[in-house]
Parts: C-alpha cells; structure tokens; sequence
C-alpha cells in the first residue's frame, strides 16, 4: 500500500489526533495531580525478599570522619581504600566496601547516622568494619589547639566517650559477629609550640578509646599515635592535619596487620 | 478544512521528515542504553554490588562529603540539600528511585530531552511548515486559491500540533522498545514518589504521595507534549516571520540553547524566569527538584508559556494574513 495513498493519510492524521487528545489528557492529569493528589497503595517488596541478598566474598563497612572518607590522599583511596586492596591480595576473595565516611563528622553526628535504619543494614551485613572517630571533637578544625587546656575539654572527652560507647553498642546489635576496628588519633600538631600538651591529651583520649572498646568483645583499638611520632609532617597532607598517602598506607599496614580471615 | 489538513499531512509525510526524526530519535536511544548500561556495569564493579540501597546509601553520603566542601556555589549547594532529602525520603519509606526496566529509562530520557532534545525535533517539522512555502514560490498557489488564508495556516498549525503529537508517541515507543532489550519491559507498576515541594527551608516532604510509574510517565508525557507544542508554535511564528528558514531556526536554537545556559545562572536575576526558555523543564517539578529560580512552581511555568504559546500564534495569524506576498 502506497504511504501517500488518501486511507493512509487519513489513518496517520486520525492516530495523530488521538494521541494528541491522549497527550492533553496527560498534561491535565499532571496538573491535577500535582496540585490534588491522592497516595495510593502499592505493594512493596516484602522485608524477607530483601533480606535474601546473596554474598560472597567479604563485605566491609567503613564509618567515620574524613581519615574514613581518605581526605587528604591524592588516590584518594584513603587507609580503607588501601587495606581492601590488601586485604583482595591475599584472600584472594572479592571485596564489598561500603565508606560511610564523611568529612568533618563528630561523634554525635556518626551517632545520629548509625541510627539509620539503612546503615544498620549494612552493618548487619559487614564481616569487618572499620571507624574513625573523635578527632573532629578533640581538634575543632584547629581550634582545640587554643583552648585544649580548659576546663571544657574534660566535657568534651565525657560527651565523645558517651557517644563512641552508644555507637559501639549499635554496631554489636546489629552484628555480634563482625570484627570491629577503632583507629584511634594521632596529633598533627605534635611539633608546634605546644605539641607536647597537646600530645598529652590525646594520649589520654586515646587511653580512654581504648578502655571503651575493651568493653565490647572483638572491638579491636588500633593506636596510630606513635605512627605519627616522629617526623609527622612527612606523614601530613598540606592541610598538617589529613595523613597523606604515605600516612594513610601507615595506618592501613597496621590495620591490616591485625586483621585474621 | 478538513481537506486543506489532509493536504497539509500529503506534505509533511512527502517530505519524510518523520522518519529522519524517527532515525535520529532511534539512534540516540541506543546511544543512552549502552552509556546507562556501562554506568550501571561501573558502578556495580566499584561497590560490589548490586544492591540499590547500597548504591543509593552510598550517593547519600558521596553527597553529603560533597556538601562539606567549602569550594560549591550555594545554589549548587542547595540543590544537592534537596536531592539528599530526596534520596534520604526513599530510602527511608524503601522505594527504589530507578527501579530497573524500560519504563524508567523511558523516565529519565524523557526528563533529560524536555528542555533540548525535543523541542530540537520538534523544530525540525516546525521551522520550514511555512517558509518552505517561501522559498520554494508555491506559496502563491496556496493563496491564490478561494481559501481564506487563515484557515490556510490554520491546517498548517493544526498539521504541527499532530505531528508534534506523533514525535512524542515516537520518542516514548522508541525508547521503550530499544531500551528493553537490554533492561527489560517489565517495571510500568514500580513504585514512584511526587509531590516533593522546594521551601526556602528545604524540602517538604508532607504532601509526598506514591504513585505508580505508568501514571507518572503519563503525566511526563503530557508535560513534555504541552513544551513541544510551545516550542513548535514559536518556530512556527519565526517560519512565519522569517523567509529563511535557516535563519528561523538559528534564532530558535539559540534562545533553546541560552535556556540551557541561563538555567544554571539565574538564580540572582528574578525576572529571567519569564523568558519561556527557563521554564522548559516541566517535568523537574513532578520529581521535585529545585527550579533554577526561586519562587517558580507549574502553574507559573505552565501560565508563562501558556503566555508565549498564544502571543506567538496571534503574531502568526496577524502577520500571514496582512501581508503582501509578491
């Protein structure tokens, strides 16, 4: 049949026609929905489904501020990043890394998170995870520097100590199983003026952490203290805050070393 | 009439210009299923996984490290503020935002291609209905004829709205046909949320309601028909204007092109949200993102084109019928 052929035009011109009512129709519902609209009910994926999600291979969860995130590493992979890698290497198994991490996060923040339904979700489903905490809390961007030695400081430990023993406990109710890795702090101002103060307080942070986590069965703390001892600024992103990517490789080979598959 | 818009249509499908537009459509949809394709293959490599609420936890908190950066504009940064919300409301109430399927890659194509992709098409058949009449001297054997010549370009403009018409169903079949040979036809009942609304405060999120995609596409369609018809009644003004018809359609692609530009650096100029090109894409406020000038909600942008559609079909009129043809 010829294209051109008067029926055909007519059969084209009448689908035209009624697509076009079609389209209108279209437009008018989008309007009235938009400004009237009911919910309706749609079944959704019952929970069990969900819950069936097949693994292999080991799953990691990284949560944390931005020494999680890798803030700092021109990889910008991170201690995470480097410690999957590893640990890919001699498992020689498949990696699922879930980084949680975000920049600048305080302990009342990654408390707040780790309420989420959907990062105990993951939590649940992690065989190793890892957190970095707290140094957010004890530095401020560099404003602990100037006030570490007040009265408040002691405050502010007690809230952070508060907090890290709520977020521990979260972790261990949705998974008794998985081995937990606390990275702890280290002092990037160790060689300015009054470094050795503030050295003081974060060892005492440190000490702390480290009590918390003895709490809770297989919360593993990692110090990386004296892995920023000497010669820290070899070690420091440009910021002198961040570890660079040799810092970050320091803290992803002692990790590593304590991990057991 | 009816004859006279029956000759209209011989025209348009002489010409052959709903094929080549069909090709071109046809190509690009192969084009953005293979890039969609690799990105979800990318995608799951990187994360391991092909859990979406893992993909989608993770976009949240790439999003949120994103925002800490001091570096992002704060329209820029706004914007991601509501996405987050977005993307934190379905995961909290667990609705996968891109249920995987044709229909939703029918979503997001139609969602891309309202502002540029089809208007462009549309001006294809819209720029030359007239000119071409122009420039090719049959434009005396049309007015020499005992019609009155605004029914002359009455067919003629009627013979768009159809045409525009069948762009659209192209476009949606198209796209739903190629795209699911790799994602699947299945996906029209998938769940989907609207009535997200932009505050100055954020995102509000009490009005949101579930709709199924089916629905919501049908409402995408129409949205994007409604810009398609403005947009070809504008091109068909300049076709009237203009005797070139490159000319017209140069003029056309720049204001469509600025509009693309001016989007995303208007948020200081107020009044620029008049111009019809900010106001191309209808379907943002269906999803709720935010609109590029504060204060623009559907009936404005509906109201502003509505406004240049029919400024643009009197100049049409007034203009065809005063003037001398020699």
């Amino acid at each position: 049949m010829n294209i051109l052929s008067k029926n055909s035009i007519r059969a084209i011109t009448g689908v035209a026609a009624l697509l076009c009512l079609l389209w209108l129709a279209g437009l008018g519902w989008a309007v009235g929905e938009y400004y009237d609209g009911t919910s309706e009910n749609i079944s959704k994926p019952s929970v069990s489904e969900q819950k069936a999600d097949q693994k292999k291979g080991l799953t990691v969860v990284a949560l944390g501020d931005s020494l999680t995130r890798g803030t700092g590493d021109e990889t910008g992979k991170g201690y995470v990043g480097v410690l999957v890698d590893e640990i890919k290497e001699k498992t020689k198994k498949s990696v699922q890394l879930t980084n949680l991490g975000i920049n600048g996060q305080r302990s009342d923040q990654l408390r707040n998170q780790i309420q989420e339904e959907e990062i105990g979700r993951q939590i649940q489903k992690a065989d190793v995870v890892l957190v970095t905490i707290g140094g957010n809390d004890l530095f401020r961007g560099g404003q602990g520097l100037i006030d570490f030695q007040a009265e408040d400081i002691t405050a502010i430990e007690k809230k952070y100590l508060d907090n890290l023993n709520f977020i521990f406990t979260e972790i261990r109710k949705h998974n008794q199983t998985a081995n937990v890795f606390f990275v702890g702090l280290y002092n990037p101002f160790i060689e300015l003026n009054q470094g050795k103060e503030m050295s003081k307080v974060v060892r005492k942070w440190n000490y702390d952490s480290a009590e918390v986590s003895a709490v809770f069965p297989k919360i593993v703390f990692v110090p990386t203290f004296d892995l920023f001892e000497l010669k820290v600024n070899d070690y420091l992103y440009s910021d002198k805050f961040h570890p660079n990517q040799k810092g970050y490789r320091l803290i992803a080979e002692r990790v590593a070393a304590l991990m057991t598959w | 009439m009816h004859k006279l818009i029956q000759n209209e249509m011989l025209k348009l499908i002489a010409k052959k210009r709903l094929i080549v537009i069909a090709i071109i459509i046809g190509v690009l949809v192969m084009l953005f299923t293979y890039a969609q394709y690799k990105q979800i293959q990318t995608q799951r490599e990187k994360l391991g996984t092909s859990d979406w609420r893992t993909i989608l936890q993770q976009q949240i908190v790439d999003t949120t490290n994103r925002l800490s950066s001091s570096r992002i504009s704060d329209e820029w940064k706004k914007q991601l503020q509501i996405s987050l919300q977005q993307q934190q409301y379905y995961l909290e109430h667990d609705i996968n935002p891109s249920e995987p399927g044709a229909p939703t890659f029918m979503r997001i194509f139609l969602e891309n291609s309202i502002d540029l992709f089809i208007p462009l098409m549309v001006m294809v058949i819209a720029s030359d209905l007239v000119s071409s009449e122009h420039s090719l001297g049959t434009v005396k054997l049309l007015l020499t004829r005992p019609v009155k010549r605004w029914k002359i370009l009455l067919s003629k403009y009627i013979t768009l709205c159809l045409a525009v018409s069948l762009i659209i169903a192209i476009a949606g079949i198209l796209s739903y046909g190629i795209s699911g040979l790799v994602f699947g036809y299945k996906g029209w009942g998938a769940p989907i949320l609207t009535g997200f609304s932009v505050t100055d405060t954020g995102l509000n999120t009490s009005e949101v309601r579930l709709l199924s995609l089916w629905k919501f596409l049908l409402m995408d369609f129409g949205l994007v028909w409604f810009v398609a018809i403005v947009v070809g009644t504008l091109s068909f003004m300049l076709s009237v204007l203009i005797r070139s018809t490159a000319a017209g359609m140069g003029v056309m692609l720049a204001a469509l092109i600025s509009g693309a530009i001016l989007n995303n650096m208007v948020s200081s100029w107020k009044s620029a949200k008049f111009f019809f090109m900010v106001n191309l894409r209808l379907t943002d406020y269906m999803k709720g993102n935010a609109p590029p000038i504060e204060g623009m909600t559907l009936s404005f942008s509906l109201l502003t084109l509505l406004v240049w559609w029919a400024a643009a079909l009197m100049v049409s009129f007034m203009v065809f019928t005063k003037r001398d043809v020699y």
